[in-house]
This record gives structure tokens, C-alpha cells and sequence, in this order.
């Protein structure tokens, strides 16, 4: 790599240079929203998995309303977002 | 089960990209035509074929969907396109900045390869209100297979008439005859197209590993929301 980096040409940041890098710069914003909206999925899914895990370990604690059934004041906001709304094969 | 090597994919991934981009600036050749501009080929380029080699891969795995009835093909075949048509987005982008910087213009109507290209991404971006206009996942799925396949088959005849097209100022990165990329420029665009492939299979497989987790997610609260003996009721309405 350093053998590489010694024959390396010198960057020639003229007018090109702008052109280039923005080019390279729109590849990466998308790559970083992407990932940011995985992450704010991956988000919810953890919360909606700690409010269902909270629920299950309620109702085996038997602290749920009425016996047999479901607790009225305890709801389990599982959000589905558009992707699942909308399928996707599953 | 999507997410099994998803970690090592990921490291290759990074290490892949890292590497592709050190030799696009410190070892390959500046073009004696484009000068630096010409860089721009190397992320341009193998995000085209990714994406174009991606929507036909789609088409694959919805033949695989329509002969099994396995609707996990299904699964496959909409990442496939969905990562597809982003891709799409980052090739007509850094296109448009190329072409910009080479020709003066931002889009140009009557070059065949960006018009063939923008066809093919509009009839993709027309997936998704198509398979969501339908309501029954069975049908959706069939019906987004039998898109996936024509749109699929499509692309290659597409791109066939494109190289046969007397095309006067688009370049050609694979030339038939004289005057094909020399070995440098060669090896660094390999390494770019490997990284892109790399991260498209990466994207594909975290999109799936997601979507798994938030099905099970919906069967579980399904589980804990069936009604138990002696009740019936919800503990909490479906969201849609």
C-alpha cells in the first residue's frame, strides 16, 4: 500500500475537483440516510419489543385486569411502519 | 436467519469500499482525455451495473417465488428491486454531475444510454404503487412477481439495444475493439465493482434481516394478543 501511495499521482483539484467530490458526496449522504432510517426502524423495533416483553411477563405475573382476559388499560402499540404495512413477502 | 453473516459482510463491506476508494485516488491513472473527472466513472459505472445487474437478479428470485409459492423468493425479489431503485438514484445523480462537468449540461434527451436508463428506473419506481395498489398479500405477491419478470427481462434487452445504438458521446467503459481500459484502470474498476456488489448484497441482506425481525415482531404480538379461554377481547387494536 505504501509502494502504491509513493507512485500515487498528485491530486489535481482544480475545477474538476468540485464536480468529483460532489459526486462522491451524493453517494455517501444516501448511503448515511439509508442507515439512518434502518436505524430508526431497528429503533422502534426495540421498543415495541420491550413493551411486548413488559406485557408478557404482566400477564405471567397473572397482573393482568381479569382473569381469561386481556387487560383493557394495557394496550401494545406494535408500530408497523409502511414497509411492513405494504408487505413486502411476508 | 437473513442476519446470519450479516457482521462479516459488513467488516468485507467497509474494508471493500476503503480499499476501492484508495485505489481510485492513489493508484489509478488520471485519464489523458477526462483528466479527474473521469474518477467519477469509477463509482458511477459499477453502481449502474449493480443496479441493472440487481433488477434482473429480482426477476429471478420472483420466478423462484412464482414456481414454489415460497414467499420468502418474494421477499427477496422486492429488496432486490427496492435496493435496486436506490441504487438507480445514486447512478442518475453522479451521472448528471459527470455529465455536467463533461458536456456543460445536466441531462442530455438524446443520448440513448441515460434516457434507456432513466426508462428502466421509472418503470421500477412504478413497482411500488402497482404492488401496494393491491390489498391481498397472495395476489400482491403474484402479481409483483409477474412484474418483477417482464421489468426483468426487460433490462438486458434494453441494455443490448443501447450498445447496439450509434451512441456519439457516451463513453464506453468496455470497448469492443481498440482503446479499452488499460490494466490499472482495468484492476481499480474490478475492485470498484466488487465493493458495490458487496455493499448491494450487504444492503439487500440488512433490509431482509429488518423486515424479518418486524414480522416476527407483528407474530408475536399476534401470539400475545390471541384471546385466551373464557375472553375475547383485543389487548390492543391491529395498527396499520
Amino acid at each position: 500500500m505504501v509502494a502504491l501511495l509513493a507512485g500515487a499521482p498528485a491530486l489535481p483539484l482544480d475545477e474538476a475537483g468540485k464536480y468529483v467530490a460532489g459526486a462522491y458526496v451524493v453517494f455517501l449522504v444516501l448511503l448515511v440516510v439509508y442507515v439512518a432510517i434502518m436505524a430508526a426502524k431497528l429503533q422502534r423495533m426495540e421498543r415495541d419489543l420491550r413493551d411486548l416483553a413488559g406485557f408478557a411477563e404482566n400477564r405471567a405475573n397473572g397482573e393482568t385486569a381479569a382473569p381469561g382476559r386481556g387487560s383493557e388499560g394495557q394496550s401494545i402499540s406494535v408500530s408497523s411502519g409502511p414497509s411492513e404495512s405494504r408487505g413486502g413477502g411476508r | 436467519m437473513y442476519g446470519k453473516g450479516l457482521r462479516q459482510l459488513s467488516i468485507a463491506t467497509v474494508v471493500a469500499l476503503a480499499a476501492s476508494l484508495s485505489l481510485v485516488f492513489f493508484y489509478a491513472p488520471l485519464d489523458a482525455d477526462q483528466g479527474f473527472i473521469q474518477k467519477i466513472f469509477y463509482l458511477h459505472v459499477p453502481l449502474a451495473i449493480t443496479a441493472l445487474v440487481g433488477f434482473v437478479v429480482g426477476g429471478v428470485f420472483a420466478i423462484l417465488h412464482l414456481r414454489s409459492g415460497d414467499r420468502r423468493w418474494d421477499a427477496w425479489s422486492y429488496v432486490s428491486i427496492h435496493m435496486s431503485v436506490i441504487f438507480g438514484v445514486a447512478v442518475l445523480v453522479t451521472g448528471s454531475i459527470w455529465a455536467k462537468a463533461s458536456w456543460g449540461h445536466w441531462w442530455v434527451w438524446d443520448e440513448p444510454t441515460l434516457v434507456s436508463f432513466l426508462i428502466v428506473f421509472l418503470m421500477y419506481a412504478t413497482y411500488y404503487p402497482f404492488r401496494y395498489a393491491i390489498e391481498d398479500p397472495e395476489r400482491q405477491g403474484r402479481y409483483a412477481s409477474v412484474f418483477a419478470i417482464t421489468a426483468g427481462a426487460f433490462v438486458p434487452l434494453n441494455f443490448i439495444a443501447v450498445r447496439m445504438a450509434q451512441s456519439l458521446v457516451h463513453p464506453r467503459v468496455f470497448a469492443t475493439a481498440n482503446g479499452g481500459l488499460p490494466g490499472s484502470m482495468m484492476f481499480t474498476f474490478l475492485a470498484c465493482l466488487a465493493a458495490t456488489g458487496l455493499l448491494w448484497i450487504t444492503l439487500v441482506k440488512l433490509e431482509l434481516t429488518a423486515k424479518s425481525a418486524s414480522g416476527q415482531l407483528k407474530r408475536l404480538r399476534r401470539a400475545l394478543d390471541a384471546p385466551t379461554p373464557g375472553g375475547g377481547s383485543r389487548i390492543a387494536p391491529e395498527v396499520s
